[in-house]
């Protein structure tokens, strides 16, 4: 033993040592000695193996590797029999010996030297610059396979650049292999003191002018501000880059921003992948992907089981086989071990992935070649190649077999090793000579406590005795008594030698010395396959629902053609309530509409399609619910709002298609809805209007070509009335409102103007373009009357203010929203031509709803004034026929206009009127079909179509609530089975969802409704 | 100006008086600029008999009679039934025929008249500091000159049960009928129950925390807190079985009704579990009577409330699931899926914007109908079954003989707000003045 760490230690001294820049300490180590491992299993990648194969090294890299090398005189050999050798993993996402280093740290909190405003950007700070060794986490690293991660500081929006780093404990110039290696970025401020931004749309928003500044920066040579900043990403932009994503609706957010701005990158995923695959395939970008897996639920107690959601039990059972169904897919990826809570289980992981059904070779493909692939440096890392850097493993078996053991980790020729390779190759059984004949010997056990037995070859059992095995290192001592004699007992001691072979002296009674050996029978030796009745049990590839909510889709249906015959129709039309009448819709719209409709009139010739009829004798026919005043659907917070202004933020960039309230907003009749961004200042972000295309992505929920809408707010919200202590920004006041509008639009005209004037000069003259300023860009759009305005509002004075300014500055004001006191001035808002989109009875929450009154629609109504009715609120979005209901109760308004506040009337404001709003031929298919007038407390939605597709029907919905308790039956079965089996759990907790109002600050991790 | 207001609304309360009625509806058309700052004077005692009569009479306990009557003299139903039963003389007679006749709707577990406007801190006076706190009496901070209060009767709720909020044990509630010169005239039930806010086994995470982090510290917090309260209703009992205590301690006094009788223990809960837990802790102290309050599981621990003779104030019906996967209906559903397990319930409204939304309580139940109970099984639980929840069912909740006149008349569902209708209210006989400022400010604008 003693011997061998010696040599070890020779060996660590000879292996890599080129020139160094670093003064010497000692005499040089001037010979290079190279090093020879000979009798390996040589995986030269995942998949080329070569049996019994040399692999030559020589100051640090791969000199030769075969099955026949000529090895030089000098070579110091390492039998490796029985050995495999692999390509080190390079982790392709770390934030090794980085993790300390922030931005608040960096710039103790204040911005230092000529750069941008957002101290989110860092993109200039380069990991080389600022890496420190991390023994343990290297080590820790290494133990697991790994030679080379590519490391980047985390934190921020633009993070900076990575280094590929290699983890030999070496002075750090050298283990830097290559420095900016690509530039990372994600949408979290990390520690950044700035305000701005405090949501992911403001995130985005954030991203995209930079990347538009740095463009710009990039075009031209003469900088009014000289932006170290803009300096290093204009770069950037044109090399490699890195986006995070922490769920799927993020990596095709990042999809989106690529494809905008055409950048080469890929995006590091949060493994749940899986459930948007398709869309993640179409973006055609290649992808990280963790390997981590959530741990069970402890589901034994059936009552803490509630509180596990569906989607969490479908994750874990899901999460494993993501690599599998990505790859499958076609997506190209590479994994990472970064965000795992412990590295030990990495590869029991790893191969619950291959019994997930990733191919194995693919499975260490995605660790080596893929990631060196991926990042430019499969020229020398990521495979056992001639003149490659000699980062390689020894191990035991197979990568994933079960019983594999990574014996060592070779780093640019630097060995370090993990755990011996002898002791554990005694198991095993044995032929024994003695010279007078053969034996079987078996041993079992563990080092100190080794067990044996020994019988003669090819004898019953009977002649089985007991053998007392000791080791110490190399040597080996066997002693038993042939038929538990006493005067046959044989004593025999020896050396152990790789592969499996023992040989010595023995002694046997009467004191004469003998030569012996033994061989191991079932040698492992070349073998490459994996011991797959040892794989960790698969976890069940279910069925995917879109989305990945309990209340998703298992399949997701269809448009067809559908007369629904004797309803009571509410056309919103001219016809006005039709009783007895039928409805046709046909390739997602409203075909016809009336009495007796005849197929053979309606599709005369011969392409009659097929016709599902449907009796609706009793029911009511409405065309769908439009809320003009919605939150649902959004990620990651509905305020920006730490500036006053940020028209330049977009709720389209973060619609969150999982949210399950599209699908109770559905269940209440809802199609339509504009998401708005909140009111937390004066000029907020620009609106999405989706349709509750329940069960596609996030492009899927969006309306086509639609009109552009932004959210403005007055009153308490944008003058901080309702926090405890106000930041003190401007404005505190409505005087303060005021101005804010007026300078946006001051400074808009003039951006505008810049732009005219810089379009209308002959190209020649032209110079560089003005900056595109996309706050600017917005309300430069709403002047042109190319973007509508949505206004929170509630007192008469803030609402007479928005208009007179409007008027003034030449905009026009589309929607009031809220307007609890617009009856006060009905007549003004009227002559504007603004529409009022009110709540039906809310009041009192706040001061500057004291005066709201729920005959407050009526009245506006009356006036002349369009008038709708909107939620603000996932819940009641899902009753608002019943809101609509309350205007016939409040003010006698009649049925029928109380309807269209719900429905046509919205759709107007949203200048959606001439595609939704009504049921007459020709507009969309949104289709609710009621159990009776929809205005009634006892009316039910059964069937809502959006497009002519059934998104919602309430026997469908029947059904899928008992599958949805099988599923979460079988999974929790599962989970109960697995906790049984040693997995760890962790105790069920409940998942609430995030629900906006107008008034939620922050990202949804703080707690922060005020008002609406 | 007031006297004129007052002679004007005696007369009109004490007979149907259409010249009156005229005076006041030119007065209030082209009179000045006064009429946002009338108040609805509260109701004398009854002094004149009242029949009302030929309308639908919706009992309360589930029966309906058509074409019947409700008389009462004396602040008391003396009559219930078919109209042409009604042979006794009432001095007024109100026809109210193709009308709905119910008994005034209860409110169980609301802030109204501890809240006027949720923002403004000065208004609001519904949780104090401290987290044993069955000391603090909700009625002493009852306003009866919340405007809020107005809004309410308008769509026919005319008793409520006042309830702080608070860490633990919020305080003590009290119940008032919604039409008193002072807190004292409101009372009609002081200190009827302790309400106490059950610590859930689940702490409550946002969408983004990350799941798999147990917060350890706030398991154990919480064991604190259930020692805690365990040690102190253990020395409240005690103290309950002294009669006449030497010394007054102030907190475990207002425990006493919970030990001896007359106070009603109110747990908020709404899982599985914490409702189990809660009703097992409220048994092994000894606490005689309890309540769950909120109660979204009840419906799965319903054999254990209905043998444990345990009610429940059912949390607002119009909500969103709690958990993502719930059916989409269930919290609409919720009262039919109790009423088929035979657990008594009624309904509150708390959470968001709940004083100002407390008239929508009729919808509520509204929703229920449309949701597995009947038209009357729903009204019941805003009437008789509220009642008895609440422990005040000898005196109202039903329109029966001998209980007080709180009566109620639309002209059309009370359930649905299309019909909603509300034009006449009686509490304990004193009509009811059915304006509010709401409704002046309509007039107002609506004539400008």
């Amino acid at each position: 033993m003693r011997t061998l760490l010696i040599t070890l230690a020779l060996l660590l001294l000879i292996s890599s040592h080129g020139q160094t820049i670093e003064p010497l300490h000692h005499v040089e180590d001037a010979a290079k000695i190279p090093i020879a491992l000979v009798h390996a299993t040589v995986h030269v990648d995942a998949r080329t193996t070569l049996v019994d194969a040399t692999l030559l090294i020589r100051d640090g890299s791969i000199l030769a590797i075969g099955k026949k090398v000529d090895l030089p005189k000098d070579a110091v050999r390492i039998d490796m029999h029985g050995l495999h050798l692999w390509p080190a993993l390079i982790d392709p996402y770390s934030d090794l010996g980085l993790s300390s280093i922030s931005i608040a740290k960096n710039d103790g909190g204040s911005a230092v030297g000529a750069r941008h405003w957002n101290r989110a950007l860092h993109p200039e700070l380069r990991a080389d610059e600022l890496i420190a060794n991390d023994t343990a986490r290297t080590k820790e690293l290494r133990k697991q396979g790994f030679a080379t991660v590519i490391t980047h500081r985390m934190d921020g929006i633009a993070r900076g650049t990575s280094a590929a780093f290699v983890l030999d404990d070496g002075p750090l110039p050298k283990s830097v292999i290559e420095p900016e290696v690509a530039a990372y970025f994600s949408l979290k401020k990390g520690s950044s003191p700035d305000a701005y931004p405090r949501s992911q749309m403001g995130a985005i928003a954030l991203v995209r002018q930079t990347f538009l500044d740095a463009l710009q920066f990039g075009a031209t040579s003469v900088h009014e501000e000289r932006d170290l900043v803009l300096g290093s990403l204009s770069k950037q932009l044109k090399e490699r880059t890195v986006f995070e994503a922490e769920d799927r609706n993020e990596v095709l957010r990042w999809g989106r921003i690529m494809t905008e701005f055409d950048l080469p990158g890929m995006v590091k995923g949060s493994g749940d992948e899986y459930a948007r695959v398709d869309a993640i395939r179409r973006m055609g970008v290649p992808l990280i992907v963790p390997v981590n897996f959530p741990d069970a639920y402890d589901v034994e107690d059936p009552y803490d089981a509630l509180e596990v959601s569906y989607a969490r039990l479908k994750h874990w059972e899901l999460a494993p086989h993501n690599a599998a169904i990505l790859d499958s897919a076609g997506v190209s990826f590479a994994l990472t071990a970064h965000g795992r809570k412990d590295l030990k289980d990495l590869w029991k992981d790893m191969r619950r992935m291959v019994s997930a059904g990733l191919d194995s070779a693919r499975a260490i493909e995605l660790f080596t070649s893929e990631p060196a692939r991926l990042f430019g440096l499969d020229d020398r890392i990521g495979a056992l190649k001639e003149g490659f850097r000699a980062d390689l493993l020894v191990t035991s078996h197979h990568l994933l077999d079960q019983r594999n053991t990574i014996h060592e980790t070779w780093v640019g020729g630097k060995r370090f090793i993990h755990s011996e390779v002898s002791p554990v190759e005694l198991i095993g059984r044995y032929t024994l000579n003695l010279g007078d004949g053969t034996w079987e010997l078996n041993v079992t056990g563990a080092p100190e406590k080794w067990e044996a037995t020994v019988q003669r070859a090819k004898e019953p059992d009977s002649s089985k005795v007991k053998a007392t095995l000791q080791q110490q290192g190399p040597l080996i001592s066997l002693v038993f008594a042939p038929k538990n004699s006493p005067d046959a007992v044989v004593r025999l001691s020896g050396t152990i030698h790789r592969g499996g072979l023992w040989d010595g002296q023995g002694q046997r009674p009467g004191g004469k010395w003998f030569p012996w050996s033994a061989v191991r029978q079932a040698d492992r030796t070349g073998t490459t396959k994996i011991d797959t009745a040892k794989t960790e049990e698969p976890t069940q590839r279910s069925v995917i629902n879109y989305p990945l909510v309990g209340l998703g889709w298992t399949d997701l249906p269809d448009t067809g053609s559908i007369i629904f015959r004797h309803a009571t129709v509410w056309t919103n039309g001219a016809k006005g309530i039709l009783k007895n009448a039928d409805v046709c819709i046909h390739e997602g719209k409203v075909f016809a509409v009336g009495g007796d409709l005849d197929v053979a009139v309606l599709f005369p010739g011969k392409h009659k399609p097929t016709i599902t009829e449907l009796d609706a004798t009793g029911k009511h026919i409405t065309c769908g619910i439009v809320d003009e005043h919605s939150h649902i659907a959004i990620s990651k917070g509905v305020n920006e709002g730490s500036q006053s202004n940020t028209a330049e933020v977009r709720i389209g960039d973060v619609v969150n298609p999982d949210d399950v309230n599209i699908y109770r907003a559905l269940a209440g009749g809802v199609t339509t809805a504009q998401l708005l961004h909140g009111s937390a200042n004066p000029i907020g972000g620009q609106s999405a209007l989706i349709k509750l295309r329940w069960g596609h992505d996030a492009n899927g929920l969006l309306i086509d070509s639609a009109p552009k809408h932004i959210k403005f707010a007055l009153g308490e919200n944008v003058k901080q009335s309702n926090r405890s202590a106000g930041s003190g920004r401007f404005p505190q006041t409505r005087m303060g409102v005021e101005q804010v509008f007026v300078d946006a639009f001051l400074r808009a005209k003039r951006y505008d103007l810049e732009w005219r004037s810089w379009q209308a000069a002959k190209p020649k003259y032209r110079g560089t373009p003005p900056r595109r300023d996309l706050e600017l860009e917005a309300l430069v759009e709403i002047l042109n009357g190319e973007r509508n305005i949505t206004c929170h509002s509630y007192v008469q004075s803030e609402i007479a203010m928005l208009l007179h300014v409007a008027d003034s500055l030449g905009f026009h004001v589309n929607t009031f929203t809220h307007v609890l006191e617009g009856y006060k001035v009905a007549k003004r808002i009227a002559d504007h031509g603004t529409n009022a989109s009110t709540f039906s009875d809310w009041w009192g929450y706040k001061f500057e709803v004291n005066e709201a009154i729920p005959y407050n629609a009526a009245l506006l109504h009356d006036a002349g004034v369009n008038t709708g009715i909107n939620s603000d609120d996932a819940e009641m979005c899902r009753r608002l026929n019943q809101e609509a209901a309350k205007i016939v109760k409040y003010g006698g308004v009649s049925e029928e206009e109380g309807w269209k506040m719900v429905t046509l009337n919205p759709a107007k404001m949203l200048k959606l009127d001439h595609r939704i709003g009504s049921v007459e031929p020709g507009k969309d298919a949104d289709i609710v079909v009621w159990s009776e007038n929809p205005l009634s407390i006892r009316a039910i939605s059964e069937k809502v179509y959006v497009d002519g597709v059934p998104y919602f029907d309430r026997e469908r919905d029947l059904q899928q609530r008992e599958w949805i308790a099988t599923e979460r039956d079988r999974i929790m079965r599962a989970m109960i089975m697995a906790k049984k089996n040693g997995s760890k759990t962790k105790k069920p907790e409940p998942e609430r969802e995030k629900l906006w109002h107008c008034d939620d600050l922050g990202d949804g991790s703080e707690l922060d409704h005020i008002a609406p | 100006m007031s006297y004129f207001f007052k002679q004007i609304d005696r007369w009109c309360r004490n007979e149907r008086c259409f010249p009156c009625l005229l005076i006041i509806a030119v007065f209030l058309l082209f009179g000045p600029g006064h009429v946002s700052a009338q108040r609805s004077i509260p109701a004398p005692q009854q002094t004149r008999s009242v029949l009302i009569t030929k309308g639908t009479v919706h009992v309360g306990d589930g029966r309906t009679i058509d074409e019947g009557a409700v008389g009462f003299r004396n602040g008391v139903i003396d009559f219930v039934g078919y109209a042409y039963g009604a042979t006794a003389k009432y001095d007024t007679t109100i026809e109210a025929s193709g009308q709905h006749i119910y008994p005034g709707f209860i409110a169980a577990d609301t802030r109204l008249g501890l809240e006027e406007i949720g923002m403004v801190r000065a208004s609001v006076d519904k949780q104090d500091v401290g987290s044993m706190e069955p000391e603090l009496r909700s009625i002493t901070a009852y306003s009866v000159d919340s405007r809020v209060i107005p809004t309410v009767r308008s769509n026919g709720v005319l008793l409520a049960q006042i309830a702080p909020e608070g860490v633990m044990i919020s305080g003590s509630s009290s119940i008032v009928q919604l039409d008193a010169w002072d807190n004292d005239a409101a009372t009609m039930l002081a200190d009827d129950g302790v309400f106490l806010n059950w610590p859930s086994a689940y702490d409550r995470k946002g969408w983004w925390a990350e799941p798999d982090e147990t917060d350890k510290k706030k398991l154990e917090e919480r064991k604190t807190k259930l020692g805690t309260m365990t040690a102190f209703f253990q020395k409240a009992k005690a103290y309950s079985q002294d009669l006449s205590p030497s010394t007054i301690d102030q907190r475990l006094f207002a425990m006493r009704g919970l030990f001896l009788g007359g106070k009603t223990l109110f747990i908020r809960a709404d899982a599985a579990r914490d409702i189990t837990e809660a009703v097992q802790f409220a048994k092994a102290q000894g606490v005689l009577r309890t309540v769950i309050v909120g109660g979204y599981d009840a419906w799965r621990v319903a054999d254990l409330l209905r043998e444990s003779k345990v009610d429940v104030v059912l949390r607002r019906l119009h909500s969103l699931p709690l958990r993502p996967e719930d059916d989409v209906d269930l919290p609409f559903r919720i009262p039919s899926l109790l009423k088929e397990r035979g657990v008594r319930f009624c309904l509150g409204n708390a959470g968001d914007h709940e004083v100002v939304g407390l008239r929508n309580i009729p919808f509520l139940a509204g929703t229920a109908s449309a949701y597995g109970l009947t038209s009357e099984e729903a009204l019941r639980t805003i009437t008789l079954d509220a009642a008895a929840v609440l422990g005040i069912d000898n005196r109202c909740g039903s329109l029966t003989v001998g209980k007080d006149a709180t009566v109620i008349v639309s002209t059309g569902d009370a359930l649905d707000m299309r019909t909603n209708n509300i034009v006449h209210a009686f509490i304990e006989g004193r009509r009811i003045v059915l304006d509010d400022h709401q409704k002046q400010l309509y007039r107002m604008y609506k004539d400008r």
